[in-house]
């Protein structure tokens, strides 16, 4: 990946990132990305919570009150959100809005592109257990806990459109 | 033996006797016989002679071919033949010959293939031929240049030329700097400030764990 051309044609990416493309991503890109992915997905909660309650509004003005979402439901509306998000742009483009910032894509097995299915089943364990990325400082290939159990990898992939969905190979 | 005595004893003496004579008489005789053969010479009418022989019949019984062949210096005749041609005689013998005939005749086929066209090629002054040629109006009227530039082109990879073309100037890297955003250097600043802090906490991981041995050339596989 260290050449100016992809595929034959002429890579958009700058010089000096060629060399990492393609490979696994760090600690600190990847929770960079994850804290804009939660900042998505609570911007994504509040829509919703503030859409309820126009909603009940444009129902009931005289008898509207903010409506008061209990913990759990706050939970499992955050975990939903969270996985349908993930899952829906990783099965895409393989990547969420934190990965395109930060220019990551995540990969299956042998570099392959993701699955729906093995997005969902990622999307529902790191929803669950999200310090499992803390794992990547701790592994010698920048593997989280999910990357491990799973055999995902998530890599640096500055393309726009991921010209073949696995750069190094 | 006893009758052939008195000869033995007389030769001695007859040749003393006899001798200067006989010499005398045979000197005698030859003066004679020369005199008498230049007198029938003198006196023999050759021409005459001549005339009553028969030639053809001489002749027919010699071999004048061999006798050329043989006893004629040919090559001093050639030499003083040659030398007495002049351009004038040489043309009215070119003149009486049929340069035509003597071509339809001959098989130039042969010739050709005998020719050492390599030796010939090598004393001709190329250089002098192209000068009096004007090869750009040679090539302008007479060559097909569109087969020539698209058979040019089939052999040519012009896709990964400008793909190096483009990669020595860095081309993206030009529109980039062009047309690029704040938002897009932002990002790209972000990023390879990411990838920055990854490697450093990696390395700092591997000291922190121990970890001496350089870290796998990762990737995704």
């Amino acid at each position: 990946m260290s050449g100016g051309t992809v595929g034959g044609g002429v890579s958009p990416i700058p010089r000096e990132a060629r060399p990492y493309q393609g490979r696994r991503a760090g600690l600190v890109t990847r929770l960079v990305a994850a804290v804009i992915d939660a900042a998505v997905v609570g911007l994504t909660l509040l829509a919703g919570y503030f859409g309820l309650a126009a909603l009940l509004f444009l129902v009931d003005p005289r008898g509207f009150s903010m409506p008061h979402a209990g913990l759990v439901f706050s939970l499992a509306a955050a975990f939903a959100v969270t996985v349908v998000y993930l899952t829906a742009a990783w099965t895409l483009s393989g990547r969420t809005y934190g990965y395109l910032v930060m220019g990551l894509r995540v990969l299956g097995r042998g570099g392959r592109t993701l699955g729906f299915t093995g997005c969902a089943v990622r999307a529902v364990f790191l929803a669950v257990l999200p310090i499992g990325v803390m794992w990547v400082a701790v592994s010698r290939e920048n593997r989280s806990l999910q990357d491990l159990v799973l055999g995902t990898a998530v890599v640096y992939d500055w393309q726009p459109r991921g010209a073949n969905g696995h750069p190094q190979e | 033996m006893r009758r052939l005595f008195p000869l033995s004893v007389l030769r001695p003496v007859l040749q003393t006797v006899l001798g200067p004579t006989v010499a005398s008489v045979a000197r005698t005789l030859d003066r004679l016989i020369d005199d008498v053969i230049a007198d029938v010479v003198r006196r023999v009418d050759l021409d005459a002679a001549v005339r009553r022989l028969d030639i053809e019949a001489v002749l027919d019984r010699v071999d004048l071919t061999a006798t050329v062949l043989y006893r004629v210096d040919l090559r001093t005749v050639v030499r003083e033949v040659l030398d007495q041609l002049d351009e004038r005689s040489i043309a009215q013998v070119v003149s009486r010959v049929d340069v035509d005939g003597v071509a339809q005749r001959l098989d130039l086929d042969a010739v050709a293939r005998r020719l050492d066209v390599d030796a010939v090629a090598r004393r001709l002054d190329v250089e002098a031929v192209l000068d009096r040629i004007d090869l750009t109006t040679t090539v302008l009227r007479r060559v097909d240049l569109k087969a020539v530039v698209d058979a040019a082109l089939a052999q040519v990879d012009l896709v990964g030329i400008a793909g190096q073309v483009i990669d020595g100037v860095d081309l993206p890297e030009i529109i980039r700097e062009s047309t690029g955003s704040m938002a897009s250097d932002t990002v790209r600043g972000v990023r390879m400030q990411g990838i920055g802090a990854d490697q450093a906490v990696g390395r700092a991981m591997d000291r922190l764990l121990l970890r001496h041995a350089p870290r796998p050339d990762d990737t995704n596989s």
